[in-house]
Parts: C-alpha cells; sequence; structure tokens
C-alpha cells in the first residue's frame, strides 16, 4: 500500500531525510529476520537516535494507524521483527550509547542498540559480568534481549535476562515516555511494569534504554564433559547432580546426531560412539570450581557415564564449550533450511521429551537433532530439510506443531528463550488457555490503544 | 529473472546476522542493506525477480561492498560470501555498467605484452626458470612495487621467476568478469611450473580457488611451512623496530594465514597488535580508486589506530595493501611508514635497507 507522501515528509522532519528509507532495494534487507521462510516488506525503514524522535514516530503512527515493528539486529528466530502488515520498521541500532557502568552500584545504563557483546565487554573492563549470555550476543541488541527475555548458556545459575533488568525507558505508542523501576534490587512501588516490558516483545512499547544489574566477575571458569550411551542416562546424571546442591554455571547436552555433526565439522575429537554428552562447567574461586566439578564428574560416572574428562586449562575449556556453540552451524552444513526450535520441559523430563523428539521425527519422515540446557529443561530441536522440497518443510512444520503439543503436555512451553513472535502466535493459545489470550488482548490494548505496535505478535 | 544465483551458495545462508558486527561498511552506515545478511537478500530478490539489476539500491551496493570477506569466518554456515560477491558483480558489471577505471585496469593486466613493458621498465625479480618452486610477479606490484619480488626473491634463493607470466585474474573475477578471471589464473598455472608463490593476499586467495590450495603459497606461509627462519633484526634509532601489521582480508578471511605473517614480524622486530588490524583497510582492490571516499572513510581509523600505536612500520602482505597504507601515511605526514613484509625480511638480512620512519615530531604540551 505504502506510506502517503505526507507520511514520509513528517518521518523525515522527525528523524532527517537522511533516517528514513522507502524504496523497494532498500526495503529488501528489512524484509526478513533470522527466522527461516517468514518475510513481510515494510513500507519505510526508520532510525531514530532519541526517545523523543521515537516517540514522535509513534504519535504520527498512532495519528494514522501505520504498523511500527522495533527492531534491534533482527537476530530473533520468531519472525517476532517482521513488518508483515507493512507499517514502518523502527531500527534502534543508531542508539548505542553506553550511559554508564557502575562498579559500586554493580549495574549499567545503555541505549537499547548496545550489543549484548559491548555490555560485557564494558562490564568487563570493571571487572564485572554481565550474566545473560545468549549464543548471538556478538550481533544481538541489549534492548532486543530484553524485549525477547533472551537465555543462553549460563542460565541454570544466573537466570535469564529478566533476572538482570533493574529498569527501563520504553515509549509508548500514545508518545509518553515511562520510565520503569529504577537502580534498585528491592522496589516493589506498583505493578512490576519493568518485567512485563521484558518479553513484551516489543507489543507495549519501544525499550529505548535499559538498566541492567551485573555482578562481579568470577575469579575462575572451568568446564567438563561427559559421554553417555544414552540420553537417558545423562537426564538420570542431571537430576542427580541438581539433587546433590550443585547448581553449576552451565550444564549443556548434545544428542546422538549433534555430536555427529558438530564432530564432521569442527573435528573436537567428541566421542563418536555416545548417546549424548553432557558438558558442564562451573565459575566462581578456583577451589570452590574444581570441588564443583570434580563431584559432577563422580556423579556422571555414577550414573553411567563412559568417560569423564575436565578440561586442564582454559583453551582447552573454550575447546568444550565450542562444541555446544558450534551445534547450530555444524547442524545447518547438512541442508539448505534450517529450523532451530525452542521449548522447554520440566527438567527431570527433558530425556523422556527428547525421546518424543525422536519419535515425532521419525513419525514425519524429518531428521530433528537436539541440543540445549539440560540444566533449565530448555532444548533446541533442530530440523535441517531442503529449502527447496516443499513437502519436507510442510512435514518439518507439522512437526514442531506435534513437538510443542508435547511440551505443553508435559507442563512445559512452547519457548523458552527465542519468544512467540509471529511464528509461534498460533501456538500460544494452547499454552496460556483463552482467558489469559484475552487478558494479554486487554493489556496490549491499554498499551497501544490503536494497535500499531507490533500487530500480527503477542496481544494480537 | 530466476536462477541467477548458484542456489546451493545463495541458501547457504540461515539469515541469523552474525556477519553484521564484522562488516565494514555495516559499521560505516548501520543499515542491513550495506551489510553482508542485507545484501544476500538483495541478491535472493534479484534471484525470484522482486529486484532487478537496475534497481539503485542493488547497484549501489554491488559496488559498496568492499569485497573484503570478513563475514566469511564469523559465518556459522559457512556462507561463500565472496563468491557470491563475483556472481553478482558479474550480472551488475556488465557493458555500461562496469566502472571505466576497472576496465581500464583490466584491460592492461590481461596483455602480458604490456605486462612485459612493464618488467622491462621497473625491473622486478628475475630468475631461470627452473625448480619445483615458482614466484609470481603481481601484475600491480611489478610496476608500483618491483623491489618486493627482488626481496622476496633474496629470501627465496631457489625460487624460479619466469619472466613471461601473465596477471593471475583476481582483477577480473572481482570486477565482473570471473569467467576471464578464472581462465587467467589457469593460464597462469599452466606458465608457472610446481608451487607458486606470491607476494599478494589477493592473487594467493584467486590462484588458490582456481589451482587448488596445494599449488599456491603467499609469501609468510611458503617461508613457515618449508621451514626458512627469517635472519637478523630490522634496527631504528639503535633499538629493535615497533611493526604492526596490517591483514591482508583475502589471505586471513579467504585462506586463514594470519599466524604466519606475525611469527615471522615477531623473528625480527617487535609485533606490536594494534586494533582493528584484521579489518580491511579500504584498498580492496580497485575500490580505493572507484570509491575514492568510502575507500578513506574506512581507511581513517585504522591509520589513527596505527599511529596511536607508536610504531615504527606497518607491514602488508599485498601491494593494494601497501599502496593505500602508504598514501594514507603520506598524506598525513605520518612518522610511520608502510613497508612490504617481504621488504622487512630482507632489511632484517641486511639485504635491502627500508625507507627510515621519520622523526617524531616534538609535541608542545
Amino acid at each position: 500500500m505504502g506510506l502517503g507522501q505526507d507520511v514520509i515528509v513528517e518521518l523525515e522532519a522527525i528523524v532527517g531525510s537522511d533516517h528514513v528509507r522507502t524504496a523497494k532495494g532498500d526495503l529488501e534487507p528489512y524484509a526478513r529476520d533470522a527466522t527461516p521462510l517468514f518475510r513481510g516488506v515494510p513500507d519505510a525503514v526508520v532510525w531514530p537516535r532519541t526517545a523523543d524522535e521515537v516517540a514522535a514516530v509513534l504519535r504520527l503512527a498512532t495519528r494514522r494507524g501505520i504498523p511500527v515493528v522495533p527492531r534491534g539486529a533482527g537476530s530473533n528466530l520468531s519472525a517476532g521483527t517482521l513488518a508483515d502488515r507493512g507499517g514502518i520498521v523502527l531500527v534502534l541500532t543508531r542508539m548505542t550509547s553506553i550511559l554508564e557502568v557502575d562498579a559500586d552500584e554493580l549495574l549499567a545504563r545503555v541505549e537499547a542498540g548496545v550489543t549484548t557483546a559491548a555490555l560485557a565487554e564494558a562490564a568487563a573492563a570493571k571487572g564485572l559480568l554481565y550474566a545473560p549470555d545468549p549464543g548471538s550476543r556478538t550481533v544481538s541488541t541489549v534492548g532486543g534481549n530484553v524485549a525477547t527475555c533472551a537465555g543462553g548458556l549460563r542460565g541454570l545459575k544466573y537466570g535469564v535476562t529478566r533476572n538482570y533488568v533493574l529498569g527501563a525507558t520504553a515509549v509508548l505508542p500514545t508518545g509518553e515516555i515511562i520510565r520503569t523501576g529504577g537502580r534498585l534490587w528491592k522496589d516493589v512501588a506498583g505493578y512490576d511494569l519493568t518485567r512485563l516490558l521484558t518479553g513484551s516483545e516489543g507489543t507495549l512499547g519501544v525499550l529505548t534504554e535499559l538498566t541492567v544489574a551485573l555482578l562481579p566477575m568470577p575469579a575462575t571458569t572451568n568446564t567438563g564433559v561427559a559421554y553417555f550411551p544414552s540420553l537417558a542416562d545423562a537426564g538420570r546424571a542431571v537430576t542427580a547432580v541438581i539433587a546433590d546442591g550443585i547448581v553449576p554455571a552451565t550444564l549443556e547436552f548434545l544428542d546422538a546426531k549433534c555430536i555427529g555433526a558438530v564432530e564432521d565439522y569442527a573435528h573436537l575429537g567428541l566421542r563418536r560412539d555416545a548417546g549424548a554428552l553432557l558438558l558442564f562447567g562451573d565459575d566462581g574461586g578456583a577451589d570452590a570450581v574444581e570441588r564443583s566439578l570434580t563431584r559432577i564428574g563422580e556423579l556422571c560416572t555414577r550414573h553411567r557415564a563412559m568417560e569423564v574428562t575436565l578440561a586442564e586449562d582454559v583453551a582447552r575449556s573454550e575447546a568444550l564449550l565450542a562444541a555446544r556453540r558450534c551445534s547450530l552451524p555444524a547442524l545447518s552444513r547438512l541442508g539448505t533450511l534450517t529450523i532451530l526450535e525452542d521449548a522447554t520441559v520440566p527438567r527431570p523430563r527433558l530425556a523422556e521429551m527428547v525421546g518424543r523428539i525422536d519419535e515425532i521425527a521419525e513419525r514425519y519422515d524429518v531428521s530433528i537433532a537436539t541440543f540445549g540446557h539440560a540444566g533449565d529443561g530448555n532444548l533446541h530441536p533442530t530440523c535441517v530439510v531442503d529449502r527447496h522440497d516443499e513437502a519436507a518443510a510442510d512435514r518439518a512444520h507439522k512437526a514442531f506443531g506435534d513437538i510443542f503439543a508435547t511440551a505443553i503436555d508435559m507442563e512445559g512451553t512452547i519457548t523458552g528463550e527465542h519468544g512467540v513472535g509471529a511464528a509461534k502466535l498460533p501456538y500460544l493459545q494452547a499454552r496460556l488457555g483463552a482467558d489469559q489470550m484475552a487478558l494479554l488482548r486487554r493489556i496490549k490494548a491499554a498499551f497501544d490503544p490503536a494497535g500499531i505496535l507490533n500487530p500480527g505478535k503477542l496481544g494480537s | 529473472m530466476t536462477n541467477l544465483f548458484d542456489p546451493e551458495l545463495l541458501d547457504r545462508c540461515i539469515s541469523c546476522g552474525f556477519c553484521l558486527p564484522a562488516c565494514p561498511t555495516y559499521a560505516l552506515t548501520g543499515d542491513e542493506g550495506s551489510s553482508p545478511r542485507g545484501r544476500i537478500n538483495l541478491m535472493r530478490a534479484l534471484d525470484t525477480g522482486v529486484l532487478d539489476v537496475d534497481d539503485p539500491r542493488v547497484r549501489e551496493e554491488a559496488s559498496f561492498c568492499l569485497g573484503c570477506r570478513a563475514c566469511e569466518p564469523v559465518c556459522p554456515a559457512g556462507v561463500q560470501y565472496g563468491q557470491l560477491l563475483e556472481t553478482w558483480r558479474d550480472l551488475q558489471w556488465t557493458g555500461r555498467h562496469r566502472p571505466v577505471v576497472a576496465w581500464g585496469l583490466m584491460t592492461v593486466a590481461a596483455r602480458t605484452s604490456l605486462l612485459r613493458l612493464v618488467g622491462l621498465v621497473r625491473r622486478p625479480a628475475r630468475g631461470a626458470a627452473a625448480g619445483a618452486t615458482s614466484l609470481m610477479l603481481g601484475c600491480f606490484e611489478r610496476g608500483l612495487f618491483p623491489g618486493v619480488s627482488r626481496a622476496a626473491r633474496r629470501l627465496l634463493p631457489g625460487v624460479a621467476v619466469p619472466a613471461d607470466q601473465g596477471c593471475c585474474g583476481a582483477l577480473h573475477a572481482h570486477n565482473g568478469q570471473s569467467h576471464q578471471g578464472e581462465e587467467m589464473a589457469r593460464r597462469l598455472g599452466e606458465q608457472l611450473p610446481g608451487v607458486i608463490v606470491t607476494t599478494s593476499g589477493g592473487c594467493a586467495a584467486h590462484l588458490a580457488t582456481v589451482l587448488g590450495r596445494d599449488r599456491v603459497h603467499e609469501l609468510s606461509e611458503h617461508l613457515v611451512a618449508t621451514g626458512v627462519t627469517p635472519v637478523g633484526e630490522v634496527r631504528v634509532d639503535g633499538r629493535r623496530a615497533r611493526v604492526a601489521l596490517q591483514d591482508s582480508c583475502h589471505l586471513r578471511n579467504g585462506l586463514g594465514v594470519s599466524a604466519q605473517p606475525r611469527a615471522l614480524i615477531s623473528a625480527v622486530a617487535d609485533l606490536v597488535a594494534v586494533p582493528g588490524e584484521a579489518s580491511c583497510c579500504g584498498a580492496a582492490g580497485t575500490y580505493s580508486m572507484l570509491r575514492p571516499r568510502d575507500s578513506r572513510r574506512v581507511l581513517d581509523p585504522k591509520l589513527d589506530a596505527v599511529e596511536a600505536a607508536g610504531v615504527d612500520y606497518v607491514v602488508a602482505v599485498n601491494p593494494g595493501c601497501l599502496r593505500q597504507l602508504d598514501t594514507g601515511l603520506r598524506r598525513r605526514r605520518s612518522r610511520v611508514r608502510a613497508v612490504h613484509l617481504a621488504d622487512l625480511l630482507a632489511d632484517a638480512a641486511g639485504g635491502r635497507a627500508l625507507p627510515r620512519p621519520r622523526r617524531r615530531a616534538l609535541r608542545a604540551r
């Protein structure tokens, strides 16, 4: 449909003509995010620099009923940043100031477009840790991480992004700029809008600034690996570890298919005869880390581990972590369409869930490998098919429908850390029920009466 | 228009965006369209007919891209972006759309007779055509920096240097004539016996793509692989020289060679790490001539970093980078000198004297 010339002139007046693009060739690169098979072409791409500019764009959009899709680096896997109804893609990557890193208060204040890695580096420079560690941290923005409540490899001990957001500045679709929370851990004055905005996927307001909690940098970290004959054995070992009172920073698993793919790709010397491997890591004082890893090793051995190895040094530790980090690239090279999904079940049912995934994959005749965060029951079943084989893509799609239903049956959920976006909206009601869906819509309407902000996503 | 690109190559991209922080042009604009992922989406739009080759943004991006391939090592899915770019430019830079400067350079490079003339005037290395290893004389290097091949020959006394060699065709492959580029590489492969040693990272990567990795060695790679230990030391003002390295994009990102030049420099001088040393200097083949303004926007922060590091020399392993650094440093009257790795090593061995760094100006405080 396109925006009227008057709208474009107004947008240019707000952000400057260099920061509004409407030509076909300028829009095409913003027609996708990291979600395979999803596409949505916007009518304009706009790059604001300040919250005031964001507010002016949103006021205009509300007045004229134009959809606005906020976007950071567009690295999400749920079609959460696609303008599938046209309108404006509002790109926040010019807002990249690190406003403060305070070692006494243990917090940082950053603009939304700062990458997670840049925040982590700024914190590390002062001897501090920004704990959330999503796999996309070099590219993804803090604003996007908060909007999706990103997870990562350190979730078990440290929790996810939500646990670190102390305060946010958000622009509402009607143009108000609100500051929720602040600089405090303890603050219960009013509804917890900071938590509501965290994970709201750009449907309630546009996050422009975040205050996040930091931790002292742990003195050491180390990693070990344990090979098991089957994932069920690995699952029992995980349960034993948690029951023993150990909460390691990292507890990740790869199934046999992943081990094979990773070994083919990266030649890390993994054991191909294993049915599963567990990667465990911890951080803290050197003695405590050694104690915790040794104990985990013992518990793994007691639960039928074929082999347990602790890294001797940082380099070896990094090599082990690489096995987990390269699961996606390794798998993606097996075909031309890689669908990486995200489901979570209660931790003790992880192995059972992977077994069910294998059955489902067999039923639909697709290949699904699974890796993920054993410590939090968060798994990433990943299907690789030929992009041009539409029938296979369709079967994969149906298989994932069954996988989500199975996760819900097990009192799990349809996404642990990637978000709902447009891709998983069809499954949301099964997870939340009709009453909650209706409540979500009422909340959405309270923030966004004209329904312009990221339509077709949460609250639609 | 459909299937303009090899679907195998285009489908590889999973749109994860991991390439964004590695891309120098994305760093300049912050616009997806000038990132590898965005450009691949433009190629996809070309492939499906959503956009055509006359779309202004498509044309702009085909030329704005440096072709530095910094996106390749960080790509989880292994997208061969360099090859996609070659196909894209083949489509884009046909007939009247071909940049005139690039056309002129390619015409000269494609004529062996003209190159021979350059050889007569500028006197690059020469040597009997025998032995299992030959030294390639880059077509522009022999005109601009003939001393580099002479220095390389001094480091590798046994190497053959056939006089009648042509151009490897990298220039053509990167400027919209990938078939001719391939053809020229093959012909050069026939002219040069055995392992081909080159003092140009860009040529090395292109030749290796066509002739195979086994037959092509960049100089530093060859010296390390054959166990040649550099001798001597480079000294400035009575002390060991402080030296930075500028990686050649194609050498580092295309062939994965980055440790070898560092090891060699460390053997003869104090190697100083400079932030951004692995990112493109903006020379990018013909880029500095086709898009001088953008080329300088890429170069300037790099020169700032080199100067701030307080080095005497910055070493290049590719003639294009050497020219770019040299021009940039002279323009700002820097005390730092740009030199080729071959020259640095020859100087250390006492074979060839480097230009002296300027004396550091006394700054009023």
